[in-house]
């Protein structure tokens, strides 16, 4: 079944003469790692906030589970897509590490035991339990990536989309989350990255978009 | 006289919190370029944040020890003096931009060094040039894409014309194209005679240095040539190959 679908998406930032994106096409599946590249400024970025109802599009719609996403509240749609910003600050706020983890899971009611379960076992796949206690806006750039990615992933979305997950992240951790992706597309969630990192990209994705000149291209691999 | 020394350098961010800076010592010569490598949270931005004077001039902590620039002690000189030799870009390029247009913000530290009009558009015009930027010139900073960013962000230090760049973890979010054009500009910076400190996860981007130093929590654990790039055992020991 198709996850998420975009028919015929154009968008311009307000006063934006030519359209950044124009007729975009794509649907996603939720199997494998889709990995989308692109030169810089192209609208990658834009494109993957028009797939959280972060933006909504010029033209065209987008479909999530056959609903209209614009007819869906935000919070509708973040319990379906996780999503991960190319900056991590920009979703860090909590006044500690362990908190930031735990948030999500705490609005969604778990039981506080199970909360302190989740939040443990990805401090320590994530190599973050001596921050635990720490202040997350502290840490090293590298840290702050892993905790927002941790702090996503808890919640187990069915798609989770990803804004440069490796920028920031050295060769051992790259590896760690590429592991950690492959383990979530095994149980049948999807993954949806901005990348251009070429060799994260030939080893994990299983399948790759282009986008230039405002339009999307498929690259079979 | 070295671009860089530094003498047994140590910092933590809290006055008896944990070292991320333990007893440093390496010496810069002018023109080299040297890769500075190591897993997250090693120390690398904040070793960064000691060339610039940032450390100690804003930020409290503790530091011990001493970092010369072209001869002058950072900690002694006024940041604004140093900020005429060492040009850092940082790793997230929000923290670094602040105009509303690119131009201007390429333009800022000419016009605070009181350049004449002519030498200011003079620089602007050449480093925007040297790093194509050109299409980007009246855009609206907070408008730009990751990468863009770094880009200006790179061209607004470039045109103060430090002695000394330093690159924390810029090439990250490039292109390949603009990724291969920025290596270019480093390596014709080098020719001209500048000293370049680059930081970085992509160990086929530093291929360009001349040294390697590897931080492992917070300590100089080596210091080599960079031909210490092709030894895949001593990087896989220190997990910065997989």
């Amino acid at each position: 079944m198709i996850f998420m679908k975009m028919v015929q998406v154009g968008f311009s930032y307000p006063g934006q003469k030519k359209p950044l994106l124009n007729d975009i096409n794509f649907s996603i599946h939720k199997e494998g790692i889709t990995a989308l590249t692109g030169p810089n400024g192209v609208g990658k970025t834009t494109l993957s906030k028009l797939m959280v109802g972060i933006l909504a599009p010029s033209t065209g719609h987008i479909t999530l589970k056959g609903q209209n996403m614009s007819s869906m509240a935000l919070a509708q749609i973040g319990r379906l897509v996780g999503y991960v910003f190319q900056n991590p600050e920009k979703q860090l706020f909590c006044p500690t590490v362990s908190e930031e983890i735990g948030f999500g899971l705490q609005n969604l009611e778990l039981p506080e035991h199970e909360v302190q379960r989740l939040v443990k076992e990805n401090l320590a796949y994530f190599e973050l339990e001596h921050l635990a206690q720490n202040f997350p806006l502290q840490l090293s750039e590298g840290e702050k990536r892993r905790l927002a990615i941790a702090a996503v992933l808890v919640l187990e979305p069915e798609l989770l989309v990803l804004d440069e997950p490796t920028t920031g992240l050295d060769a051992y951790r790259k590896h760690l989350l590429g592991e950690c992706l492959l383990k979530l597309v095994a149980s049948k969630r999807g993954v949806f990255m901005i990348s251009h990192d070429s060799n994260f990209i030939d080893r994990y994705a299983s399948r790759i978009l282009i986008l230039e000149n405002g339009r999307l291209k498929e690259n079979g691999c | 006289m070295s671009a860089v020394v530094v003498n047994n350098l140590s910092y933590c961010y809290q006055k008896g919190g944990k070292h991320i800076l333990k007893d440093l010592n390496f010496t810069v010569e002018q023109g080299q370029i040297v890769a500075v490598l190591g897993l997250s949270g090693s120390g690398k931005s904040t070793l960064c944040l000691c060339l610039g004077g940032i450390i100690p001039h804003y930020f409290g902590g503790e530091m011990t020890g001493q970092v010369l620039i072209n001869g002058q002690d950072t900690a002694k000189c006024k940041i604004a003096r140093l900020a005429l030799e060492v040009g850092i870009v940082f790793q997230d390029a929000d923290t670094q931009l602040f105009s509303p247009i690119v131009e201007d913000e390429i333009a800022f530290a000419p016009e605070n060094l009181c350049l004449p009009p002519e030498q200011i558009r003079y620089r602007v015009d050449a480093v925007i040039d040297m790093v194509g930027i050109n299409h980007l010139r009246y855009e609206n900073t907070n408008n730009l894409s990751g990468g863009q960013k770094h880009l200006v962000a790179m061209a607004s230090v470039l045109t103060l014309d430090p002695s000394i760049l330093v690159l924390d973890e810029v090439l990250a979010q490039l292109d390949a194209a603009v990724k291969e054009n920025v290596i270019e500009i480093l390596l014709e910076l080098c020719r001209q005679g500048k000293t370049i400190i680059i930081v970085e996860h992509d160990l086929e981007a530093v291929t360009i240095a001349d040294r390697v130093l590897l931080l492992e929590d917070g300590m100089l654990v080596n210091d080599g040539p960079a031909s210490i790039l092709q030894d895949k055992e001593l990087l896989a020991r220190h997990k910065l190959l997989i």
